[in-house]
Parts: structure tokens; C-alpha cells; sequence
């Protein structure tokens, strides 16, 4: 296979990054893009522009019931039945609401981040074989954080941290015990901390999402306080 | 005070699909189930293979989400382009002409509505739409053959009745035209 130049490369630049030039045709630019940082860049820049097309088709209301068949769909598998006795309400409560699933990053995201490429969300299958082959953490969602909520050693819940002067965290959290007030205050690496507001939990389950700056060099970590102050659980960003 | 569901931010939503929480799947999906089935609808134009369209985009967003990164574009943005890939694989494997004559040009008349008639245009889109609009129809044609149905260059051309350099040039050129004028308009806000 012979090599293709930048300017063979800009003939086909538009099909390659809308995803509809030929295989072999593909093979060869992903080949160039690999080692040429500027049709690169050039081809994000183009995807970009593909995404925007889609933008223009008209949103459609869905088959009556479609909201309830695809929600169906999004719930972790349930959990194996325990051969122990029935738990108690609280704990059986926790089995039913298997949240906090471990992020799948590992090979899903290796696959993902592949497929989406680079630049444009269009730009997927236009370059779906460029290598090389990314860090699934590294490239994951990179600018979240996140952090477990930890209670006496057990996981309790999960926080999410976007950055940005608009940026927003959001937390969910299962203490198994309803708290009709609970504060979350966020902790700065000089000492400093930030009262996010006030939240209940209805049969000690709930979530959360609030917007504040946040600071990802600064931003420690999150916790959870009663009105008295004691600590219910705390997170840590790494 | 925290935001309730409805109006918390798109990025949050996607997170929160992690845990498993029924509310929020709820609150994720009626959020874009819209623009989603809007997508896969207008490129497959059967209900019931649009609906397993939309249906496989929200379980890819999903089991993906932890893949999602804001700085290549909005959560609406990667499910539009999710639920495009699956259209475009469903057709291409179930019909051997991708796209109905009639269907392109309501589809075209679509895309290039001003928005004086396109109530809800966005104003991002309505740049886009108004690009769209300006390009002479023949590449405005081979734009959306090639944009949203995902036909090759040699199909368009077989579709047109025109040489493959013809298509190729007509792709190319449109895509550049909405290229340059994007990009003066953001240079200039």
C-alpha cells in the first residue's frame, strides 16, 4: 500500500471525514493521519462540520411508550439472588437499587474511544482504525472527576465533579436510613472548603447536582455533614 | 439548593445514567429521546427500525457514557452521532438503494428552512441551516447524500446520473463552503 500525501490526503478530505470513503481509500489516510499532526487537525476541523449537518434534522416524538421500553432497558442486571435469609427493609432496599455499577472504562472504552476517533463525534467511522491505541483512563470523559463517597471503609455513593467557572457536581449517595437534611461542602487542597447547599435523602437514597466553580488542580474532595456537622461520608479525588 | 432533574446539566445527566437510577434514565431519556429517534428516523424512514435505532443509541450512551468527553462536543452532539453510525449501518445492510428520491428532497427542504420558518432553530444551527441554504442545490444534494444518508461519493454519482469526479467535487466543495463560513462567523462572535 502505498503512502498518501498531504495533498492526496486534502482531495479526499471531505468524504474521509463524513465517514463515506471507501475502505481502502480510509486505510491509507488513517495511515498519513497517523504521522501527519496537520491533515489531522485539518480533518477534526471538517468533522466538526459534519456534526453540525446533523444538528439540522428535525427532532421527532417517538412511538408512544418508547420512554418506558428504553428506560426498562437502562437498569444494571439484578443482582443474584442472596441464599441467605431475606435481609432486612433497609438492605433489601440496597439490593433492589444496584447502583453505583463500577465504571466499565476498561475495554468499552478502549472500543469507544477508537470508534468516536478524534475531532468531530462524525468523524467516527471515517477513522475508526487510526491507532495508536489509546488509554482508556486517559481518554475517558478526561475532564470529569470522580470519587467514591466512603463511609467506615464501605462505599456509599459516588460524586462527579465537571470543572469550569460553570462547572457542577453531581453526587449519588445510599446512607440506607432517610436524613431529612444533609450538607455537602467541598474540600480545597489549602484547607479551604466550599458549602455546596443542603439535600435529603428519601429512604436514605438520593441524588444530587449542583453548579459551582470548580477548581480541578485545587478541588481535594467532598463530604456530607448532619446540621451538627459530623462527617456521614467523605470522597477523595485522586 | 440543588438543581431538580430536569434542569440539571446535560453532562450531570450522563454521569448519573452510571448508577442505575431509574429517575435519571427516565430524566436522560426524555431529554433527547427526541433528537435521537429525530435522527435515526429521517435517516432509516421506517418507525419500528428507527425505534431499535434509538433504543440501541441510549444503551450505547449507557454502557459508554464513562467514555464521553465534553471537550469534543455536547452529550447531544455524541448521541446525534451514536444513533447516526447505527442508521447508517442499518440501511446499508438492509437496502441497496440508501435513499428514496422524494425522501432527499423533503429532506433537503428540511435542512434549509431560514429560520423565520424553522421555529425552534437554534442559533448555532441557524448558521448552519442558513450555509446550507446558500450552497447551489446539485451540492446541496451531494452534502446531505453524503452528511446524513452516508452515501459514497460513487453512489451519489450513480444517483445523479454524474461523473464520480463530479460527486466527489460536489462533496468537497460544499463541505469547504460551510467550512469557511462557520469559521468567519466564529471569528467574529
Amino acid at each position: 500500500m502505498s503512502e498518501m500525501t498531504c495533498e492526496q490526503l486534502r482531495e479526499l478530505d471531505a468524504e474521509l471525514a463524513l465517514g463515506i470513503l471507501p475502505a481502502r481509500e480510509r486505510a491509507r489516510a488513517v495511515a498519513h493521519l497517523d504521522q501527519c499532526p496537520g491533515c489531522r487537525e485539518h480533518i477534526e476541523q471538517l468533522a466538526l462540520v459534519g456534526d453540525d449537518l446533523l444538528g439540522l434534522l428535525p427532532g421527532t416524538e417517538p412511538p408512544v411508550g418508547f420512554e418506558s421500553r428504553v428506560t426498562a432497558l437502562l437498569q444494571p442486571p439484578a443482582p443474584d439472588p442472596a441464599p441467605a435469609p431475606a435481609p432486612a427493609p433497609a438492605a433489601r432496599r440496597w439490593l433492589l437499587r444496584p447502583r453505583l455499577l463500577r465504571p466499565r472504562v476498561a475495554a468499552a472504552a478502549a472500543a469507544l474511544a477508537v470508534a468516536c476517533g478524534f475531532g468531530g463525534w462524525a468523524a467516527g467511522t471515517a477513522i475508526q482504525a487510526s491507532a495508536p491505541p489509546p488509554s482508556p483512563t486517559a481518554r475517558a470523559n478526561a475532564q470529569l472527576l470522580q470519587a467514591a463517597l466512603v463511609t467506615g471503609g464501605r462505599e456509599v455513593g459516588r460524586v462527579f465533579a465537571h470543572p469550569g467557572a460553570r462547572g457542577w457536581v453531581y453526587m449519588s449517595v445510599d446512607l440506607e436510613k432517610p436524613m431529612p437534611e444533609i450538607s455537602c461542602v467541598l474540600d480545597h487542597k489549602d484547607g479551604t472548603m466550599t458549602r455546596l447547599g443542603t439535600f435529603s435523602l428519601q429512604d436514605g437514597y438520593g441524588y444530587w447536582v449542583a453548579t459551582t466553580d470548580v477548581n480541578a488542580t485545587t478541588l481535594a474532595g467532598a463530604r456530607l455533614l448532619t446540621p451538627e456537622g459530623s462527617v456521614l461520608a467523605s470522597a477523595h479525588f485522586a | 439548593m440543588g438543581l431538580p432533574l430536569g434542569r440539571a446539566p446535560d453532562e450531570a445527566l450522563l454521569s448519573g445514567l452510571a448508577t442505575g437510577d431509574p429517575e435519571i434514565a427516565v430524566a436522560f431519556v426524555r431529554r433527547f429521546q427526541r433528537t435521537v429517534f429525530g435522527v435515526a428516523i429521517a435517516v432509516v424512514g421506517d418507525a419500528q427500525l428507527a425505534e431499535d435505532i434509538a433504543q440501541q443509541t441510549f444503551e450505547r450512551a449507557w454502557r459508554h457514557a464513562q467514555v464521553y468527553d465534553s471537550r469534543r462536543g455536547s452529550v447531544r452532539t455524541w448521541l446525534t452521532a451514536i444513533a447516526h453510525h447505527l442508521a447508517i449501518d442499518a440501511v446499508r445492510a438492509r437496502r441497496a438503494n440508501p435513499v428514496a428520491p422524494e425522501d432527499l428532497d423533503a429532506l433537503l427542504d428540511i435542512v434549509t428552512q431560514t429560520p423565520e420558518q424553522h421555529a425552534v432553530a437554534a442559533e448555532t444551527s441557524a448558521g448552519v441551516r442558513a450555509a446550507v441554504a446558500t450552497l447551489p442545490r446539485e451540492q446541496a444534494r451531494a452534502l446531505v447524500m453524503a452528511g446524513i444518508y452516508g452515501l459514497t461519493a460513487q453512489q451519489i454519482a450513480d444517483m445523479e446520473h454524474v461523473p464520480l469526479g463530479t460527486a466527489k467535487t460536489r462533496i468537497r466543495t460544499a463541505m469547504h463552503k460551510l467550512r469557511r463560513t462557520l469559521g468567519a462567523e466564529e471569528s467574529l462572535r
